[in-house]
């Protein structure tokens, strides 16, 4: 059984060299795992990424200080990469196609590459949706030589987890095939409105596409239909694999990698989620565009919908001719309107508006709080000002006195609260719950940051 | 044997139940609560929500309560303030007695009911006496002046505040009772390494840890929390996100945001028709917690108003113009073509052009129509030739 193991790790090392050059830049994400990997089956020394070396010895004699700043400093990247201006808003089509063959079973990837491919799936739907708000999304399979409908095209993320999460009882079976899943994509995604990507993003984990045709026909007609396709393979790289990559992107096959191990797998699964480039330069003719912000209603009795003149009870009617469609987003069959939920434009508007960092609090001005202002948990008490240089400099990034302070209201926060503020509400607790009174101490300045807050928070 | 059935007993008991959390958003607008006064006067409102907190709480003894108030000013906690109490157990002051400032305001209140809240059950009480005296300190503190200023509700505040609590609590809940960290932390779950299973911790937070839902209570009108637009939208995001459901029961008034909320998060929303009976609403329709509420047929509302509030202008709006790099709303086409938040240069091509598009086929009509009777009338002719 180990050396089965052995062997096999042994094959795809091969292919993590040649999918490392090939995909350039993309493999020094993996570089610390794959280390582990690397020294585990005994290979050669210079491979081996060092990363014992970045962690220093305290003056205590442990590492936590070091490891708690490491944290700190990845919360840090990524509160700071939030603030980047970000260009959303594309409306994006997108059908997710797993593998769900014999080979899935394979345990390469912990705990099998099934069970990990339908993880990552769930969290590619989740933040497919975060970063895409009014983009759309189906899910297909690939089983015993056939494709199959996992979940339809919707906007509801939820919808898609289920569908994705009642696969785990199931047993990966059979053999894949390339043509039936992109035949069925088609299908889902040609009638789509043509001002929205056509994708497709499949999770590859055999070595083989047994299909009932000529695949190239297949490509040919993707291409057609302006459909993309992207591929994330788990064994090796497969010819057919690039070559459908490279023809449906005009010849630009980065959108074809292998992963090598789960964070680069998974690493490789989320940059699907963030919008492809060539639209964001037909968005530089930026435009504003008129929507309408429909209200759902339910009849007494069912009534045809404009769309695809089903007869249903409810339904959403449109702000300009009140013509009824059955699910947003959609564009007003009679009048041409975009109609579209507000709650999908607004899920981005923490991007636009991103909260500002909250600064340390240095002991001087600490006792001028005892508890977070949000959640009420009380700070360590000011020690005598003797003490106070001891804890300095202790780790950096870390608050003194464990208080954070919002620049705006001058409230102390406790560092889960700051967190949870800037990483899931996108809210700051004291700025929201206070008027600043214009008879306060300095009336025009705080009058101007509320107005400013507004908009901001 | 014994022991053996008792700490089965005990572990299957505190396996199956985890307490739920409630956080009551009480809006305290003055101006709406005047107007609500012949029907239902603040006080009375206060008795019948004091009462479901009882209910609240006595349905399992490990429940929680929160009430916050969101107030024209500002947003405030009623129950739990951990001020006092905190801060006088870390500072070590020799005369930092516990009892003395929450027992301070409130002798009015206090004195007239001593003796019947001898016998009340003490979770009861420190609920009623708190959120009573906090609530007349708070009304106490509302002057005139300070109401001129303002007729809208903090509810985006209110909203962050109960949420802050309710991550803390959530937090101090999986401490206690060793569930693990990484399910208490759906904070990020795109963002979390990969090593923590983000698929059975969603199965996780929904059946074992604490239950939180957020109710509230509602009185101010819309176009109040218009100003609120994009806070009470990341609030609502937030409680998506964690499988918080927002009950609303809206007394009077209809607010559009907070039906957005409901429907998004999955909670109740209500509104009164006859506000006396909020006792009886709130008893039946807000009292079932997560769990129950798979096997009742819930009272929602199948209407939803999904307006939006434009930027430019707070106005509520259902058509409205969006960029298409920041996805801003606007209620009417820019003047002069920069986007206000983003300053991107805009094309109004599309749809805001239509207008102009027409207009100009109506003058290539009339110039058609010129050339035309210029061929055909003798008139025109004379002034192309000179």
């Amino acid at each position: 059984m180990v050396e089965s193991d052995e062997e096999y790790t042994g094959e795809i090392s091969e292919d993590e060299d040649e999918s490392n050059i090939l995909s350039g830049s993309r493999g020094d994400t993996a570089g610390t795992s794959r280390s582990k990997r690397r020294k585990h089956r005994g290979g050669a020394e210079w491979e081996v990424s060092r990363t014992w070396e970045t962690l220093v010895e305290g003056a205590d004699g442990t590492i936590s200080s070091t490891v708690e700043g490491l944290l700190e400093a990845g919360k840090r990247k990524r509160l700071l990469r939030d603030t980047t201006p970000l260009q959303r808003g594309i409306i994006r089509h997108l059908i997710l196609i797993i593998d769900l063959s014999q080979s899935m079973t394979e345990k390469d990837l912990r705990p099998t590459r099934y069970l990990l491919s339908l993880r990552y799936a769930q969290e590619f739907v989740r933040e497919f949706f975060e970063q895409n708000p009014i983009s759309q999304l189906g899910v297909l399979g690939l089983k015993d030589g056939l494709a199959v409908r996992v979940s339809d095209m919707s906007g509801n993320p939820t919808e898609h987890i289920s569908a994705i999460q009642s696969l785990r009882d199931q047993d990966p079976k059979g053999l894949p095939s390339l043509q039936n899943g992109f035949e069925m994509a088609r299908g889902a995604l040609f009638h789509t409105p043509s001002h929205g990507t056509r994708e497709i993003f499949v999770i590859f984990g055999s070595l083989l596409s047994s299909d009932p045709g000529d695949i190239h026909q297949t490509i040919t007609t993707l291409i057609n239909d302006k459909i993309r396709v992207g591929i994330v393979g788990l064994a090796a790289q497969v010819a057919i694999c690039r070559e459908i990559c490279g023809k449906t992107n005009g010849g630009d096959d980065t959108t074809y990698g292998v992963a090598l191990n789960e964070q680069h797998f998974r690493d490789l699964v989320m940059s699907v989620t963030t919008p492809p480039a060539t639209y964001s330069q037909k968005q530089s003719t930026s435009s504003l565009l008129m929507m309408g912000f429909p209200s759902r209603t339910v009849e007494a009795y069912p009534s045809l919908c404009a769309c695809h003149s089903k007869p249903s009870r409810g339904g959403y009617l449109c702000s300009r001719c009140n013509s009824k469609v059955c699910g947003l987003p959609a564009e007003c069959p009679s009048c041409g309107l975009t109609l579209i939920l507000s709650t999908h434009l607004a899920r981005s508007y923490h991007h636009l508006f991103p909260l500002m960092n909250w600064v340390e609090v240095s002991w001087q001005h600490a006792s001028r709080s005892s508890v977070c202002f949000a959640c009420g948990i009380s700070f360590p008490p000011v020690p005598p000002k003797e003490q106070w240089h001891i804890s300095e400099g202790q780790a950096k990034g870390m608050s003194v006195s464990s208080r954070y302070e919002c620049t705006v209201c001058k409230n102390h926060f406790c560092i889960d609260c700051d967190l949870f503020a800037h990483e899931v509400v996108h809210n700051c607790p004291g700025c929201q719950s206070k008027v600043i009174i214009p008879t306060s101490s300095e009336p025009s300045q705080n009058h101007e940051a509320l107005d400013r807050m507004d908009t901001s928070a | 044997m014994n022991t053996i059935d008792a700490t089965e007993h005990y572990e299957t008991s505190a396996h199956d139940r985890p307490p739920s959390l409630l956080t009551i958003i009480l809006d305290t607008n003055p101006h709406a609560w005047a107007l609500l006064s012949p029907t239902l006067p603040l006080s009375t409102a206060i008795a019948n929500i004091l009462v479901f907190i009882n209910a609240h709480l006595a349905s399992n003894y490990a429940n929680e309560v929160a009430v916050v108030s969101s107030h024209t000013s500002q947003a405030t906690w009623l129950y739990p303030v951990e001020k006092s109490p905190n801060s006088n157990s870390n500072n070590p002051d020799p005369d930092g007695d516990i009892p003395m400032p929450t027992q301070q305001p409130q002798p009015p209140s206090n004195t007239t009911t001593t003796t019947t809240n001898i016998n009340k059950y003490r979770p009861f009480r420190i609920v009623e006496e708190q959120v009573s005296s906090h609530l007349h300190n708070l009304m106490t503190q509302t002057t005139p002046s300070t109401l001129q200023s303002t007729t809208s509700t903090m509810m985006a505040g209110a909203l962050t505040l109960a949420l802050s609590h309710i991550n803390r609590r959530t937090l101090a809940w999986n401490e206690a009772h060793g569930g693990d960290i990484d399910t208490s932390n759906p904070n990020d779950p795109s963002s979390t390494t990969s090593t923590s299973t983000s698929s059975s911790n969603t199965k996780g937070t929904a059946e074992s840890t604490l239950q939180s839902r957020i109710l509230i209570l509602s009185v101010s009108s819309s176009t109040g929390s218009a100003h609120q637009y994009i806070p009470i939208m990341n609030a609502i995001f937030a409680c998506q996100r964690l499988h918080i459901p927002i009950d609303v029961c809206k007394v009077s008034g209809d607010a559009v945001f907070l039906q957005q909320a409901s429907d998004a998060t999955k909670g109740v929303y209500m509104a009164l028709d006859e506000p006396k009976g909020l006792l009886q609403y709130l008893m039946m329709a807000f009292l079932p917690d997560q769990r129950s509420r798979r096997h009742l047929v819930l009272p929602t509302r199948v209407d939803v108003d999904f307006r939006a509030a434009c930027f430019c202008h707070r106005r509520v709006v259902d058509v409205g113009f969006v960029c298409s790099i920041c996805l801003s709303i606007f209620c009417e086409p820019l003047g002069d073509g920069v986007c206000l938040t983003c300053g991107t240069r805009l094309d109004v091509s599309d749809y805001g052009a239509k207008p102009a598009v027409v207009a100009r086929k109506k003058k290539k009509k009339k110039v058609k129509g010129n050339g035309v009777s210029a061929a055909g009338t003798p008139t025109p002719t004379p002034t192309p030739g000179p």
